[in-house]
């Protein structure tokens, strides 16, 4: 089997990328997925949307990501109701005084990145989050522009807009090892057989590691479990996510479409541990700050509880674009839990580099494998959702 | 999903309110295991975990692929298995969670 460009991961970074090229002209394109579309983090994920970080290369990229959502929710090619983004913010409680210092100077920042980001007080708060209680919040940080999608609405609407363009998606296909000489990849070997491209695409998730040590690449990720639950559906309560700062672990709560609350935290976890390595005790330790801010909570029922990893690089930005060993393979992985509001963006950049040989954004040329060769890491403090 | 208005819609998964049809169409636009069809369709996914539509999809869909009922792999169990209230998680002694 034959192709112009072969995407190793149907989640929403394969699909995004896939989608992408097929608006920028390119034809032939084949994503292979080792099981189903979204099997990997991607439909284990909590779906928030922002751009409030704190690196330039994660406001500015992230910032483009966000406008592309909006973009592409509007009822054109990708359906009635697009990607399905529901801009209803994300909201950070502080409940000490430093916090609200440091908010204060992320606001700075992010303002001049243009990214409308302001303080609030527990009054404003409790408007933007009813039934919330704010007793113990000294104020918060708004991010109007954030939001979330309903994962399994977005992930279809790329499908298929993609299958309608002629993409071909091969499900339950792993790709055991790609081949190369002379400074090209030539195939990828399946086990349903060779796969050979002109273009190789590796949007793998955690398994891109693997696939890149096959032709002797060290990518540096790092596999970290995270976990979530999710609670019956009841009829729409708030639509901000909200998060802790204050708590340590950072929880969080944010309501999907459905009427479902998902709640998160971040537990002490090691890096690799099986998906199916259960731990309840995430369960009360997710609920405690959250059932503080929102006391009715201690009446819900939680229906399911899940794992999915963070694929986690160095320094917690993605790792883009090109290797300097082979002239055909691009990188889409390493999201650190930000990949899914990246994917528009991811689809766009890696679209650039394929066609152009560049991004159009600055700032993602330094998120290649290069930095982390050369040791030149880039900071973040707001790693969550 | 399951939204569209119809004479007579069978409902398979009374959770979620999905149909027949929900799942007939889901199956041609190419989703074709228990797990994406349950990601798609919100089968199964309700308070009561799929205990009567999941046996219901599965029968659809080997017919639909021409196979055996026990030759469709089934969807992960997650816990736990009925829905808990979470107070239960809850510690009475938490502070601002206490008499609510
Ligand atoms: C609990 C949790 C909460 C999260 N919350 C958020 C959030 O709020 N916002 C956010 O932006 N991000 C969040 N994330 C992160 C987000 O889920 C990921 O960054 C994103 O889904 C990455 O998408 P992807 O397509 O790159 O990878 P994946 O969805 O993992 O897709 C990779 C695909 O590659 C396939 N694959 C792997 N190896 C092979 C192989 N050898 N051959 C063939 N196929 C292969 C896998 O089967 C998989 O389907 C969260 C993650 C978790 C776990
Ligand atoms: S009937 Fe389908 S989940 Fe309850």
């Amino acid at each position: 089997m034959r192709a112009d460009v072969l995407i190793i991961g149907a989640g929403i970074s394969g699909l995004s990328i896939a989608y992408t090229l097929t608006k920028r002209g390119v034809k032939d394109i084949v994503v292979v997925d080792a099981e189903y579309v979204g099997s990997g983090s991607t439909s284990r994920c909590a779906t928030g949307i922002r751009a409030s970080f704190t690196s330039e290369e994660h406001v500015v990229l992230m910032k483009h990501s966000v406008e592309l959502w909006r973009e592409l929710s509007k009822p054109e090619e990708l359906g009635r109701y697009g990607l399905a983004f529901d801009q209803g913010g994300y909201v950070w409680t502080a409940s000490k005084d430093e916090s609200v210092e440091l908010f204060r100077r992320l606001v700075t920042l992010q303002n001049s990145l243009g990214v409308p980001t302001r303080i609030v007080d527990p009054d404003k708060l409790k408007g933007l989050v009813p039934t919330m209680k704010v007793d113990e919040a000294k104020a918060a940080l708004y991010d109007p522009t954030a939001g979330k999608s309903y994962v399994f609405d977005t992930l279809n609407a790329y499908l298929m807009a993609c299958r309608r363009k002629g993409v071909k998606i091969m499900e339950f296909t792993s790709v055991r090892k790609l081949v190369a000489s002379g400074g090209r990849v030539k195939a990828a070997v399946t086990e349903r057989g060779e796969i050979e491209a002109d273009t190789f695409i590796v949007a793998a998730g955690g398994g891109s590691k693997e696939l890149m040590e096959s032709i002797g690449i060290e990518v540096p990720l790092k596999n970290l479990p995270r976990h979530v639950m999710i609670t019956e559906a009841f009829k729409p309560v708030f639509s901000p996510l909200v998060i802790d700062w204050d708590a340590g672990g950072a929880p969080f709560i944010v309501q999907t479409k459905e009427g479902n609350f998902i709640i998160g935290r971040e537990i002490a976890e090691e890096p690799e541990k099986s998906l199916k390595s259960v731990r309840i005790d995430f369960i009360p330790t997710a609920i405690a700050p959250i059932a503080k801010w929102f006391p009715w909570l201690k009446y819900v029922r939680v229906m399911r509880y899940w794992m999915g990893y963070y694929v986690t690089s160095p320094d917690h930005h993605p790792i883009y674009g090109p290797v300097e060993e082979y002239e055909n393979v691009y990188l889409a992985c390493g999201y650190s839990g930000h990949g899914y509001m990246l994917a528009p963006v991811t689809g766009k950049l890696i679209a650039e580099w394929v066609l152009d040989g560049r991004p159009s954004i600055p700032q993602a040329e330094r998120l290649t494998l290069r930095r982390i060769r050369e040791g030149k890491l880039i900071e973040e403090l707001a790693i969550v959702g | 999903m399951g939204g569209e208005v119809r004479k007579h819609p069978t409902i398979i998964c009374r959770c979620n309110d999905v149909t027949i049809e929900d799942v007939e169409r889901a199956i041609e636009e190419g989703y074709q295991d228990i797990e994406s069809l349950r990601k798609r369709l919100r089968i199964g996914m309700g308070p009561c975990q799929g205990r009567t539509c999941i046996p219901l999809l599965v029968r659809i869909l080997a017919r639909k692929l021409g196979k055996k009922p026990n030759e469709i792999p089934l969807p992960t169990v997650r816990p736990p298995i009925v829905p808990i209230p979470l107070k239960l998680f809850l510690k009475s002694k938490e502070p601002g969670v206490e008499g609510e």
